[in-house]
């Protein structure tokens, strides 16, 4: 009995011990990767995938691979493309590409990178429709190797967006001996590439980290190791950034900006994305939204650059068009517009004899503060506006199968940065279902341009199309959204407009 | 004893396969995966194979003896976010859960046993008053809040500890105390009110007419046997700290069990949800046949049958 009360306060004590002491040895340790200059840490809301190029499919995992894998091509913050393992290209025919390969490159396990690499990576996501980059790149029907450093594309049919493809996440550069020798889920556990950072590791839903390749082909790598660490909750994330756990801060809500921007050394950086908050309008027979007038009336009614300054906390771009600049086709004249006219609005509507009429609206839950105060607008101007708002896997089911009412909100990205992105949804056979768009001379002009080899008309066809949709309004967009990060006074970061993290651009304020 | 192990391990077995069936049927009515995986510029043509190639074109009944056939070979399918088998997944998430649970346990254990013998002793004084009041507060006061607020007390304003992340124990020290405090507070409740229950009882009294002092009485006699409902609440409580960690994990980062979940649901990642909530069934089954075997060891006067 003695010796058993003596155990319990003995356990006792030291619980209470071991709690004492980890209070005692905290400072110090806690901050020790952001205090040292050539550690980037960088803070994001998700995790990375897979360290697979071919089997990802969202930006954040891109924005992290980037450093490890290169393209043959790739995005410089303009979206013109610049030579990375490929060092020129050329159009042989309509359906050929040839591509000269860099000289001298290795992967970060030693072997040499040559043509055979790029064949066997693009074969691999061309061909299998199990990768989730799959549908970007099975147009591409035969990579045909020429010799050691010259690779022939070839496509199924004329394909103007061969390099946007091959800029992107899917054409990351794999190392083909080495996966056909070890498999592919030794590479994962281990992947190389022949980027400017090599893997180091990997805690999932904790952090990735990246050491520096110090055989790198380009420009000596800035930062001894890059640090990505996942944070999903944003007060979280900001509170890191404040108390100086990480260097840059992705997805800060906009409520926390004026926090950030009072605090001595942060700062909040913005940079439009290539995503537009739309509402997409059902022209199917027999709704209210077939009517030309009520969609007309719709777009007047609703006071985009006030969303943007209220609920956007100003980080957004009001635009007429989906496709922004940095895209293939853009159309400048339909950018930073927008318009707003109550009075007309209710008067349009009069007109078309709808007044009262139900407009059911969907919305993804992500997107809820919006479409409460744009179903507030719709029924100051004469509608009734009813707001559905479903968790985002019920939209997304809903979403593919086209089962919305007269109206849903939706931001739309544009991950090949070219206008055949946004449009392709009103051609006519995609369009069937959903908004039921049906415009022969737009069906024309799309079909025409998705095989124009022709940059010039092509740009044109798509301006066309964007004037056209902007009086026929299959969509009413608001704006492009901007992202917001919040940065160290350590680190000068400009950030892209693709969302990526090159960490080479991201550059220590002290040496 | 033995018997009543062997029957306990046997409704195991009942009690999964019903865990199983409403997990499957869950994950499989509540939204498409295909559509999450595609880009939003996908072709109908594009949905169609991915479904083809995921097995999902499969009437629901033969899905499920698919997976449950699987299931039984450990093999709870492959994970749509990872693409890897999803139960490693899981199961490599435990130590995190576990480390962050026993340290909250740890938490609750050392806040409540004092406070509530404090609590009992002090009967109706100022001090029970107070001790109660805590106890009252910490039960009420929501997860998310005060993780934030410790966040930005302990690691913003006193730059004291790291903000999240798992590390050494400094990284522990905040999310433990998150989860801690509304189970110590419970348990202080529950220590407090067994020990006034016991300090009631005859043999109590005798050793105090013996002169023994307070201190021997209470640790000696009264706190003993007081420890038995503590026990009971401890074992139940542990194992709901495994799976319910989910608010507490996503706050600080934590890269366990709970934040798994969380971000499997909202990415439909259908396997790592079954699986993932078919390893927390595993865990809270055998931590109650645990906690009940514990609790005959303390007190003799249970059987069972």
């Amino acid at each position: 009995m003695k010796t058993k009360s003596w155990i319990t306060s003995t356990v006792l004590l030291l619980l209470v011990a071991i709690v004492v002491a980890g209070c005692g040895s905290s400072k110090g340790t806690s901050t020790d990767s952001a205090t040292n200059s050539k550690t980037l840490t960088i803070g994001n809301a998700t995790d990375i995938e897979s360290f697979d190029p071919h089997n990802n499919n969202n930006t954040s995992s891109e924005a992290v691979l980037v450093n490890m894998f290169d393209y043959l091509v790739k995005n410089d913050n303009e979206q013109k493309k610049v030579p990375v393992l490929a060092t020129s290209w050329e159009q042989v025919n309509d359906t050929t590409w040839r591509f000269k390969l860099r000289e001298g490159v290795t992967f970060h396990n030693g072997d040499p990178f040559t043509a055979a690499d790029v064949k066997y990576t693009i074969d691999r996501v061309a061909k299998d429709s199990a990768l989730k980059q799959n549908s970007y790149f099975k147009s591409i029907q035969q990579v045909k190797v020429i010799d050691d450093y010259t690779v022939d594309m070839i496509t199924d049919g004329p394909d103007p967006l061969l390099l946007n493809r091959l800029s992107k996440m899917g054409a990351g550069i794999l190392p083909s001996k080495y996966i056909k020798d070890k498999g592919i889920d030794a590479f994962l556990k281990n992947p190389v590439g022949t980027g400017p950072y090599k893997f180091s590791k990997w805690i999932k839903d904790d952090r990735v980290e990246l050491v520096k390749n110090d055989k790198y082909f380009g420009d000596a790598p800035k930062w001894d190791t890059v640090v990505f660490r996942s944070i999903p909750e944003a007060s979280t994330r900001v509170s890191e950034l404040l108390a100086g756990g990480i260097d840059i801060a992705s997805g800060i809500p906009s409520t926390d900006v004026e926090r950030i921007q009072s605090e001595e050394g942060k700062q909040i950086v913005k940079a439009p994305i290539q995503r537009v908050l739309q509402l997409i309008l059902r022209e199917t027979e027999g709704t209210v939204t077939a009517d030309p007038k009520v969609r007309e009336a719709i777009d007047l009614a609703i006071d985009k650059q006030g969303i943007v300054d209220s609920i956007a906390g100003g980080a957004g771009i009001v635009t007429r068009t989906s496709v922004t600049p940095g895209n293939f086709g853009a159309d400048p004249s339909l950018y930073k517009q927008t318009l707003y006219d109550p009075a007309k609005a209710k008067q349009l509507l009069q007109e078309s004899g709808h007044t009262g009429a139900e407009l059911n609206m969907t919305v993804s839950s992500q997107y809820k503060e919006y479409a409460e105060v744009v179903a507030a607008m719709l029924n100051e101007a004469g509608f009734k506006a009813n707001l559905e708002v479903l968790e985002p896997s019920a939209f997304s089911e809903r979403y593919s199968s086209k089962s919305f009412k007269e109206i849903f909100m939706i931001g739309i990205g544009n991950s090949l940065f070219d206008a055949s992105n946004n449009y392709n949804r009103y051609l006519k056979t995609e369009a069937a279902g959903e908004t039921d768009f049906n415009n022969p001379k737009v069906e024309k002009l799309l079909q025409d341009a998705l095989v124009n080899m022709d940059p010039a008309s092509r740009e044109k066809q798509y301006q066309e199309v964007q004037q056209i949709l902007a009086e026929e309004r299959p969509a009413v967009y608001f704006f492009q959204m901007e992202g917001i990060y919040g940065a160290d006074g350590r680190v000068k970061f400009t950030p892209r407009s693709d969302e990526m993290f090159y960490a080479d651009d991201i550059t220590p304020v002290n040496g | 004893m033995k018997s009543y192990i062997v029957k306990s391990l046997l409704q195991i077995i009942p009690v999964l396969l019903l865990v199983s069936l409403i997990v499957f049927i869950l994950v499989r009515v509540t939204g498409d995966p295909v559509a999450l995986m595609l880009p939003e510029t996908a072709t109908a043509e594009d949905r169609a194979v991915l479904t083809e190639a995921l097995g999902l074109d499969q009437p629901l009944y033969k899905q499920y003896i698919t997976f449950l056939g699987s299931a039984i070979q450990g093999d709870f399918g492959t994970s749509f976010r990872y693409g890897e088998s999803a139960l490693p997944l899981v199961l490599e998430r435990l130590p995190a859960s576990f480390e962050l649970a026993v340290a909250a346990m740890i938490f609750a254990i050392v806040m409540a046993i004092p406070l509530g013998i404090l609590s009992a002793v002090k009967r109706n004084t100022f001090t029970d008053l107070l001790i109660s009041g805590i106890s009252v507060i910490g039960k009420a006061m929501p997860n998310f809040w005060m993780g934030i607020m410790l966040i930005l007390l302990f690691s913003v304003i006193l730059g004291a500890l790291p903000v999240s992340g798992r590390g050494g124990i400094e990284h522990l020290l905040l999310p433990a105390f998150t989860l801690g405090i509304g189970i110590g507070a419970q348990m202080t409740r529950l220590v407090r009110s067994s020990m006034l229950e016991i300090l009631n009882q005859d043999y109590i009294v005798t050793a105090k007419s013996k002169g023994l002092r307070p201190f021997i009485i209470i640790m000696k006699h009264a706190f003993r046997n007081g420890l038995i409902p503590v026990v009971t609440i401890v074992g139940l409580q542990f194992t709901s700290l495994i799976g319910g960690t989910l608010i507490t994990e996503t706050v600080f980062a934590w890269p366990g069990l709970g934040q798994l979940l969380v971000t499997a649901v909202n990415t439909h990642d259908m396997a790592i949800v079954q699986a993932a909530v078919f390893v927390i069934a595993l865990i809270v089954i055998i931590g109650n046949l645990l906690t009940d075997i514990t609790y005959r060891l303390l007190d003799p006067r249970i059987t069972y049958r």
